[in-house]
């Protein structure tokens, strides 16, 4: 039982770090599974002595590795890194994608799938086509709220509900924006993450935040806002056959 | 500091320096301080002619670093006014001036924005923020002061915003097309 869960953010945001802050804060409760289709990511994830990755979804795909081979143990979670952009999945033998995820999936409370800072393509708009839910990460900037209500617009119109939006990078009294950027979203505002320095050390040494600094006021925002996200998990099979069908179109 | 003129600053004819179309608010914002300019922007939107938009936005600096902004259509002043220049891609003149030329809209309260604020909430580059600020005269930096006042304006705008949304919305579905996503289309 699986809860498909995108993490987009607007233009110029911090997907990845983000993304990853969510992923431990969610696994100090739940079993957090994040398919990686990030490079970035990929950097923040196997530093540090870990070595890169040698087998990926893309050879699990190729059927050349099964995949218990591209999971990895990071950080509280498992992560499976993609080895290519989810579309370029769209060569691959679709029965065989739709058992990988559903392996992927029926061992996991959440999926956690990060989009792309953009809308611009096809890759980046998949995660929140895949997913369930997606959390709308936003800065208290023009630019970022815009692309955040495209973001809101493109769930909506792909049927994936909004979980809610989390306020990123805020510096100072936030609270009248918060609120008015709360009427645009169909979702709750999950939190609201200080501006911080342990933020910019942790992003600086290349850790996610949650290891650099668990005692922040930075992580502490996180972890309240993993709380109120409440996974609802729902069936492996149908999480695996959105997958199969998105990324993989019938031909016309 | 005096009270706003009803018609808008009065700007001198100023030096043209560059006159083109950026896509990006930034873009005009780096380049007035990479030149320290000390002058002004005209801002219009680069479709303009097609939506039938009128009047310019202003957006003056003191040595690259902004601190008068106006609108010329919505009469707005100060953070809001950035606020009216949103829409991307801009028309942009930036032209140079002497001092004296800005010092009766310089002392219009009401009109002024914090150096960073530009860079930062209008353009979200807050590197370039940051770099503004540190160019900026110390009497023009007060760390405790608000500057969100642009994106509050910007939220205000619901019309705007449900525009925003609308094209997104129908972006969406066009591409749900060419991206082979019609079956997870909803109505």
């Amino acid at each position: 039982m699986v809860e498909a869960v995108a993490v987009a953010s607007g233009k110029g945001g911090t997907g990845k770090t983000t993304t990853l802050a969510l992923g431990m804060a969610l696994a100090e409760e739940h079993d957090v599974t994040v398919v990686d289709a990030d490079t970035g990511m990929a950097n923040l994830l196997f530093h540090a002595g870990l070595g890169d990755a040698d087998t990926t979804l893309h050879d699990v795909l190729l059927g050349e590795a099964p995949v218990a081979a591209a999971t990895y143990d990071r950080f509280g979670m498992r992560v499976v890194p993609c080895g290519t952009s989810l579309a370029a999945f769209e060569a691959a033998d679709p029965e065989r994608l739709r058992e990988a995820v559903a392996t992927l999936a029926r061992g996991t409370d959440v999926l956690l799938l990060d989009s792309p800072a953009t809308l611009g393509s096809k890759s980046a708009v998949l995660p929140v086509v895949l997913a369930d839910r997606t959390v709308v990460v936003l800065e208290p900037t023009i630019p970022a709220l815009s692309d955040g209500l495209k973001v809101g617009e493109y769930a909506a119109a792909y049927g994936t509900d909004v979980a809610g939006v989390l306020f990123n990078k805020v510096r100072g009294d936030a609270d009248a924006v918060v609120e008015k950027t709360g009427r645009y979203f169909d979702g709750p505002t999950l939190g609201q993450v200080p501006a911080s320095e342990p933020a910019r050390e942790a992003r600086r040494a290349g850790e996610p935040l949650l290891a650099h600094a668990p005692d922040s006021s930075a992580a502490r925002a996180f972890r309240s806002a993993a709380g109120r996200l409440d996974p609802k998990p729902g069936a492996a099979a149908r999480v695996a056959d959105r997958f199969r069908s998105a990324v993989i179109p019938d031909p016309p | 500091m005096s009270d706003p003129p009803g018609d808008g600053p009065r700007l001198p004819r100023g030096e043209l320096l560059r006159s083109r179309v950026v896509p990006d608010p930034g873009d005009l914002l780096e380049d007035a301080l990479d030149r320290r300019l000390t002058g002004y922007a005209t801002v219009v939107p680069g479709d303009a002619l097609l939506l039938d938009v009128r009047g310019r936005g202003l957006l003056t600096f003191a040595d690259g670093v902004p601190v008068v902004a106006y609108h010329e259509r919505t009469g707005r002043g100060g953070e809001s006014a950035l606020a009216d220049l949103v829409r991307a891609p801009w028309r942009v003149e930036l032209l140079a001036c002497g001092a004296s030329g800005l010092a009766e809209a310089h002392d219009v309260a009401a009109w002024r924005v914090p150096p960073g604020v530009p860079a930062e909430r209008l353009a979200g580059v807050p590197e370039l923020a940051e770099r503004t600020r540190r160019l900026a005269p110390d009497c023009r930096t007060d760390p405790d002061a608000g500057d969100l006042g642009a994106v509050e304006a910007f939220l205000d705008d619901t019309e705007r915003i449900e525009r925003v949304k609308t094209e997104a919305r129908a972006e969406a579905e066009r591409r749900a097309e060419e991206w082979g996503f019609s079956d997870q289309v909803t109505e």
